[in-house]
């Protein structure tokens, strides 16, 4: 029997072959588009997984009155480790906030991220060396780099360990030793680091009340998290009350401090950060949905518009005796071969566009490797679309009655009419959605690459350094850069307008505390990025004070405090008093999905180390900009007597242009998932088209005879049709408005909601419905109606 | 064989019922070949339906040998449907996807004959329609007259005691509508019962007893002498 259907089945695909292809064709792409999607979200989901402990470590944060931080004191951990039980381990980490060049006679390795850890928390990570964990000794500490670094720095393999590196600029004269190798997935990991330091306690060093340290805690099974979290919220109070912190200070006064935030959440939505990896992996993954929907949507609607060729199959068989449950079957398995083979012709286009894919989302992903769990998921999905799309139709066919059919009436395809045209409504409802989202997200995002960002990062370079500067060694390296032909100004701070974060502190004017973030900067910061002043003036070499304590503010501070004629006025913070001199007008630091920080500029600030002041910027005159870069290359290593063995650059525009990033990914998967969703359905229109073209040969050719004119029946298959896409928009057009809003709130700069995207998905749909349609009606407009009636 | 008691059906829709079936009483003798006639929309093919268990009735008692049909479930009429009848249809019905082995081959597998049994049987009723070098072809690919040959050939193979024959020669000329009749003579002298569904009188000429509907009703039967002898 299994052999007799399958031959049916085959050769009935044969014989149909356009719509086999159409129908397979539109399956695997939406497919592909499908399992690309699955490993991306099954990527972003598993990070830090391969630790076997993952759901039951934390990371100990804490909210501040403007915010959330990471940043715990390395007192915390000790403390918290000896006062609950529950806890089972504590591990702490410091990042490193400047780079660190390691070198040996062969190269040089720039390493920007230096994880210090401590011993508990390389246990608690599996951060295990090639050569195996072992505990430094008490006071030491051990250094691992990742292979790549290995190989720059000693090219020749099979290396014993320890080696002895230089440790920053060659002549500092520092040196470590290398113990080893360090293989980590840091690609899919929170921990992010390019070497990696390992000591007994990492805090050792330090400022116990230092609020600069990462704290995790591994719990155990069966911990009442929340309830835990109280008490670390308790312990941490008391502590910072012992260390000299008044009970009432609004750092942790009058509301819960401490959170604690699962490992598993932090890649995708950490309570302290954005969550815009979240959104994107919840955008791909219900656009990708959304589109395997469609495309079983349309394999459903061309299957029940075929079932009539098939209806006389079904009386035969049933009259030979073949049960209603024989049928369902086998329909069933005909549909699961058809989408077995789509999910073939679906792997084998994911294998060709994945590597796009990576280019994309800068991931690596993979079929063949890392990606265990696709055995499963892909059957699953198999038996999923097979059922998704499969059962109406199924039910449909076994369904008729073998004495209707055999006479050759088909009653039941107006049974199911009501059903394919909400289906094929459902389908260009998505596809207007997506186009009206395309051109919105498009919209906003030339928004945000034209709109006046505040200061001009086109002419700016920034040098990498990695030297610390004091007032009058900076003088010297700034006095020589500026004698280059083409530069306008040249400065250093502690952090350039890419979009990172600064620190911040509590400042008070009048009695109002606010919490700025703090910016250090040097004489030419404001002129250097072109920043407009508002009131007062910038820092000048004219006024002794400015290096000690004049401060500039940006528009969102003074408006913070309320300040009226802020010139001359008075801000405390950082246990100083500051003098206002100037108030610059906001610029987008930080791109545009968050507001203005308020901001605080000063040359001297107690807070800030000001060894943090080593980020180089310089402007140069655009049409000079080649030779500049090419003498400041030539010359750096007399110019930077601190850190000149390489010269080392970015454009500022490159660098900002980066905060985009996320939102050009956005971009292109709304352009992935529009053409696709559009090319499906315009596939499945146009074999629906054919087909009800087809079955109305007979009504067309009564009305040629009639003296029905080419256009009236051209206008008559259109018009259901237009009426389907009319549906469609008032359908698509608010979900669009709905969707496009919420998207637009998570931007501090953003559109209004433009009309002309709505009108446009109407404008396309319309015209492309009705070039499908015309397509197909045109052979039976000129067909001779004679032959269709003798066809009859 | 057959007796078939006050039968009454009725196709209702949104605004009409019409009854096709009136009161229908009637038998039918193992071995007999019957034709059904009367005009267009009398009932002939309803009556032919349910006696096919393809169709349910209102009221009324169809016995076949001593069974009481009308109380089956889909799936017993399923099965009994199966093992003691065979159709042949106006417009042929065969599956076009099948070749002409396969087609006939269809009703054994759904009586699950083994595959060897089935072979043989299938060349068998090849061999004796005539039709053994068409096995491999297609349906479209053969005359009207020799779709008709292999919907009788299907009809048969399982041996069924009863064929149910729905205007069979309506779609062929009359040389091969003759062919087609002399078969289900032939069939029927060996012992084959046959009801048949016709417009032609001289279709019904082939047959034992002629029984004329009208609305619904049995309003004449003719004994055909000639034949009726050839069965005595």
């Amino acid at each position: 029997m299994f052999r007799l259907n399958l031959k049916i089945a085959l050769r009935n695909l044969w014989k149909n072959k356009g719509y086999t292809a159409i129908n397979i064709g539109g399956l695997a792409i939406a497919l592909s588009a499908f399992i690309m999607v699955v490993m991306y979200v099954g990527f972003e989901t598993t990070f830090d997984h391969h630790i076997p402990n993952h759901n039951r470590i934390y990371l100990v944060g804490r909210s501040l009155p403007d915010g959330k931080t990471n940043y715990t004191p390395a007192s915390l951990a000790p403390s918290m480790k000896d006062a609950f039980p529950e806890i089972e381990n504590v591990g702490r980490s410091k990042k490193t906030d400047f780079e660190f060049a390691f070198s040996t006679d062969k190269g040089r390795v720039y390493g920007k991220n230096v994880l210090s850890v401590d011993y508990e928390m390389a246990k608690m990570f599996h951060l295990w060396p090639d050569k195996g964990l072992k505990k430094p000794a008490a006071d030491g500490y051990d250094l691992y780099v990742p292979q790549e670094f290995a190989d720059v720095l000693f090219p020749r393999k099979n290396l014993t360990y320890p080696r002895l590196v230089s440790i920053g600029p060659k002549n500092a004269g520092q040196s470590a030793n290398i113990q080893g190798i360090i293989s980590y997935r840091t690609d899919h990991s929170n921990l992010k680091f390019d070497a990696m330091v390992i000591l007994n306690d990492v805090g050792a060093t330090q400022d116990p009340k230092a609020l600069n340290y990462h704290t995790y805690i591994e719990v155990k099974a069966g911990t009442d998290v929340a309830q835990l979290e109280h008490k670390i919220d308790g312990l941490f109070k008391k502590e910072m009350i012992k260390n000299g912190m008044s009970a009432d200070d609004r750092m942790i006064s009058g509301r819960s401090v401490i959170f604690l935030d699962p490992l598993d959440n932090l890649h995708l939505k950490p309570i302290a950060g954005n969550n815009t990896n979240y959104k994107i992996v919840l955008a791909l993954g219900v656009l990708g949905l959304l589109v395997l929907v469609i495309a079983c949507i349309n394999f459903t609607n061309l299957t029940i518009a075929q079932t009539n060729r098939r209806a006389k199959e079904v009386g035969v068989k049933k009259v030979l005796g073949a049960y209603r449950m024989n049928l369902i079957f086998q329909f069933l398995i005909e549909i699961l071969m058809q989408c077995l083979l789509a999910l073939v012709i679906g792997l084998a286009l994911t294998e060709l566009f994945l590597p796009y894919f990576n280019g994309l989302f800068e991931t690596s992903l993979s079929l063949w490797k890392g990606n265990g769990s696709l055995v499963w998921q892909l059957p699953v999905i198999l038996i999923v679309i097979t059922l998704i799309s499969g059962v109406y139709p199924a039910l449909v066919l076994s369904g008729f009655r073998p004495a209707d059919v055999l006479k050759g009436n088909l009653q039941t395809s107006y049974k199911t009419l009501w059903l394919r045209n909400a289906l094929l409504v459902t389908q260009f409802s998505v596809a207007i959605v997506f186009i009206a989202g395309l051109l919105i997200v498009s919209t906003q995002l030339k928004y945000m690459k034209t709109e006046d960002t505040g200061f001009k990062p086109a002419q700016v370079v920034y040098i990498q350094n990695t030297a610390w500067f004091n007032r009058n060694n900076f003088e010297q390296l700034k006095a020589k850069v500026n004698e280059i032909p083409g530069v306008n100004s040249f400065t250093a701070t502690s952090n350039i307008p890419d979009g990172s974060k600064a620190a911040k502190s509590n400042y008070s004017f009048e009695g109002k505390e606010q919490g700025l973030d703090m910016i250090t900067v040097d004489f030419d910061y404001f002129e250097t990025l072109n920043l407009k002043i508002k009131e007062g003036r910038f820092f000048s070499k004219s006024f002794n004070t400015d290096t000690v304590n004049s401060v500039v503010l940006n528009e969102s501070a003074v408006s913070a405090y309320g300040i009226v004629n802020p010139i001359g006025k008075t801000i405390r913070g950082c246990k100083m008093d500051y003098r206002i001199v100037g108030v610059i007008k906001d610029f987008k630091a930080q791109g545009f999905e968050t507001a203005v920080e308020p901001t605080v500029y000063t040359i001297k600030n107690p807070c800030i180390a000001s060894t943090e002041k080593y980020m180089l910027m310089v402007n140069v005159d655009q049409d000079k900009m080649a030779a500049v870069l090419a003498t400041l290359k030539t010359n750096w290593k007399d110019l930077n007597k601190h850190d000149g063995d390489d010269f080392r650059y970015e454009f500022l525009d490159e660098l900002y242009g980066r905060l985009f990033k996320k939102q050009e990914q956005l971009q292109s998967v709304f352009y992935g998932a529009t053409v696709l969703t559009i090319f499906i359905a315009v596939l499945g229109l146009f074999a629906f088209s054919a087909f009800t073209t087809n079955n109305r040969r007979k009504e067309i050719a009564v009305r040629k005879i009639l003296g029905a004119t080419d256009l009236q029946v051209l206008r008559l298959l259109n018009s259901f049709f237009i009426w389907v896409v009319l549906i469609a928009n008032l359908i698509g057009w608010p979900i669009a408005y709905i969707v496009a809003t919420r998207w637009l709130d998570t931007f501090a700069y953003r559109i209004d909601v433009p009309l002309l995207p709505f009108l446009f998905a109407g404008v396309i749909s319309m015209v492309l419905t009705v070039l499908t349609v015309s397509i197909q009606a045109r052979k039976a407009v000129k067909a001779n109606p004679v032959d269709a009636l003798k066809y009859e | 064989m057959i007796k078939i008691e006050n039968l009454e059906k009725v196709y209702k829709t949104e605004e009409i019922e019409t009854t096709a079936l009136n009161g229908i009483n009637l038998h039918v003798k193992e071995g007999e070949f019957v034709s059904i006639m009367g005009p267009s929309g009398c009932g002939k093919s309803t009556l032919l339906n349910v006696m096919g268990l393809l169709d349910k009735p209102e009221s009324g008692s169809y016995k076949f040998i001593d069974t009481e049909l009308l109380k089956l479930n889909d799936k017993e009429r399923s099965n009994f449907r199966k093992r003691n009848m065979g159709f042949v249809f106006q417009n042929f019905n065969l599956i076009d996807e099948l070749t002409v082995f396969e087609n006939i081959e269809l009703p054994l597998i759904y009586n699950k004959v083994p595959a060897t049994e089935r072979k043989r049987l299938v060349n068998e009723i090849i061999e004796r329609m005539n039709i053994v070098n068409r096995s491999g072809h297609f349906p479209q690919q053969l005359s009207g007259g020799q779709q008709q040959r292999v919907a009788v050939a299907r009809a048969l193979v399982t041996k069924p005691k009863l064929v149910l024959a729905d205007e069979p020669t309506g779609n062929l000329d009359s040389s091969h509508g003759n062919e087609v009749m002399e078969l289900l003579c032939e069939l029927n002298e060996t012992g084959t019962t046959i009801v048949m569904v016709t417009h032609s009188s001289h279709d019904a000429s082939f047959s034992n007893r002629i029984i004329n509907l009208k609305d619904g009703h049995v309003i004449s039967e003719k004994i055909n002498k000639n034949r009726t002898e050839e069965l005595i």
